[in-house]
């Protein structure tokens, strides 16, 4: 028994120090905390949105956009299966023009700050490295909305409106009118770039 | 027992032994497997037509056969909804001061509460209906017909049930498919579920009944209501919808997108409580899609 027990402490003992000499190695690859990404990013918007008014709005949201959104992915999956056939510049200038797009539709819809706030409900962590996290944004009238993100490699790579995801909402729209102008994604691209420099 | 049978009986004790309540879910339990088996056609037809179908989960493109008519009548409606209705939706939402909204909202509100009582016995949720027709009570009586919504400070919350989210609730499919999508002509985006749902609804809407039946000017007394609620749900989405078309290239297609998105949402807030893991499941299949 004793003889038995020991072993089991070795084992264990060497089990740990699996764990602690892989530490290091993994350090730099730990997550931050989703919930803490979601909570900082609407801290960081509803700021700008409190000091910046026109051209500086648009431009801090779209800092906020292309450091704490995933835009690649986001933007990969809009365009879904034509992904694969657009050229390599033409992904370069999409992605582009989805973003300047994005912020300049975000710079507009906030207005005036109204005393929203943010506040965190559950953390789901998933199995594919994807985590949801649910939040409701309350307003000084009516109801809260229901706000929920997905987080990806501590980037955000979704976000529901009342169940309405923006990358499924956008990835209807950009399919509709791909298909409807030859298939091909160039006219897509073209059509995004002319709305963002209107 | 099959998947579809335990999405009809969930184990609702009582439920079973209701004669009435059995024959409406047998109505819902036919409604409900016509759709299954027109998704199981189209999942076939997209297999033989598209081919490519497989490792999407559905949730990306909505069924659309009657496209070319639905956008017909998009355009249509769009071009009454510039000229006449949101004009008027915008006036009633900035002229019309926010405690008369506010009553307008509560009457017309309380007015559907039957409804969303007889729905909510059809999902199998009696004791919320039982809450519903106590609010109704209340708010008829001390809220002055309803346009005091006072049962709410007595801590009644209100919901807000219609035929399409019970159809949707018992169907064994994703709530993402509601059948084909549909454009109705002046109401605005529909599907086969949601469009037989607001049939229902419509059939068994006691007030509906009522005045039809004691022969008071019904038409004008149902037109004024359902006139009121549509300027009053116009211009609660005066934002939204503004917004989706201002950052879309295919309004037609956003619109069929969120609307289809967020009805599946109100669906699955009622399946959440018997089965939230088979959302999450879908999700991680999604985010393998992509």
């Amino acid at each position: 028994m004793p003889k038995l027990a020991s072993r089991r402490v070795a084992l264990q003992l060497a089990a740990i120090a699996a764990i602690f000499s892989a530490m290091p190695v993994a350090g730099p690859a730990v997550a931050a905390d989703p919930a803490q990404i979601v909570q900082s990013t609407a801290q960081q918007v509803i700021e700008i949105v409190k000091t910046k008014t026109g051209a500086d709005r648009q431009a801090a949201i779209l800092g906020v956009l292309k450091t704490n959104f995933d835009m690649q992915a986001m933007g990969r999956s809009a365009l879904g299966t034509h992904w694969n056939q657009a050229t390599e510049s033409e992904r370069t200038r999409f992605l582009e023009a989805v973003a300047t797009a994005e912020a300049k539709a975000y710079s507009e819809r906030f207005g005036q700050y109204g005393g929203q706030t943010l506040t965190i409900g559950k953390v789901t962590p998933r199995a594919n490295g994807v985590t949801i996290v649910e939040s409701r944004l309350n307003q000084t009238t009516g109801q809260p909305i229901k706000l929920e993100w997905e987080v990806r490699n501590d980037r955000i790579s979704d976000v529901k409106v009342e169940g309405v995801s923006m990358v499924m909402t956008r990835r209807s729209d950009f399919n509709s009118y791909i298909q409807n102008n030859g298939g091909k994604v160039e006219p897509l691209v073209r059509e995004l770039e002319a709305r963002a420099a209107r | 027992m099959t998947v579809a049978s335990r999405f009809f009986w969930p184990g609702v004790p009582g439920q079973r032994n209701h004669p009435g309540s059995a024959l409406m879910i047998g109505v819902t339990r036919a409604i409900a497997a016509s759709i299954r088996r027109s998704v199981v056609a189209v999942a076939l037809a997209g297999t033989v037509v598209g081919g490519c179908a497989s490792g999407d989960t559905g949730a990306a493109e909505v069924w659309d056969p009657l496209e070319t008519p639905n956008r017909f009548i998009f355009s249509i409606n769009r071009a009454v909804d510039i000229i006449a209705f949101r004009p008027l939706a915008v006036m009633y939402r900035d002229l019309v001061p926010d405690r008369a909204q506010t009553g307008v909202r509560n009457l017309l509100d309380n007015l559907g509460e039957p409804v969303t009582a007889i729905n909510e016995v059809f999902q199998g949720d009696p004791n919320r209906a039982a809450t519903t027709m106590a609010r109704f009570l209340v708010n008829s009586t001390i809220g002055v017909a309803g346009i005091f919504d006072v049962a709410s400070s007595f801590g009644l919350e209100r919901t807000k049930e219609d035929f399409g989210k019970t159809i949707g609730l018992w169907a064994g499919v994703e709530p993402e498919n509601g059948g084909f999508y549909l454009m109705l002509p002046a109401y605005g985006p529909s599907n086969a579920r949601d469009a037989t749902g607001l049939m229902m609804d419509y059939l068994v809407d006691p007030f509906r009944i009522l005045t039809f039946n004691l022969a008071i000017d019904w038409d004008v007394w149902q037109i004024g209501r359902y006139g009121l609620n549509a300027v009053d749900y116009r211009s609660r989405t005066i934002f939204a919808l503004d917004d989706l078309e201002k950052n879309s290239v295919d309004y037609y297609a956003a619109l069929r997108s969120a609307y289809t998105q967020s009805r599946a949402d109100q669906i699955r807030e009622k399946r959440e409580k018997t089965n939230a893991r088979a959302e999450l499941e879908r999700r991680d299949n999604l985010a393998l899609v992509r």
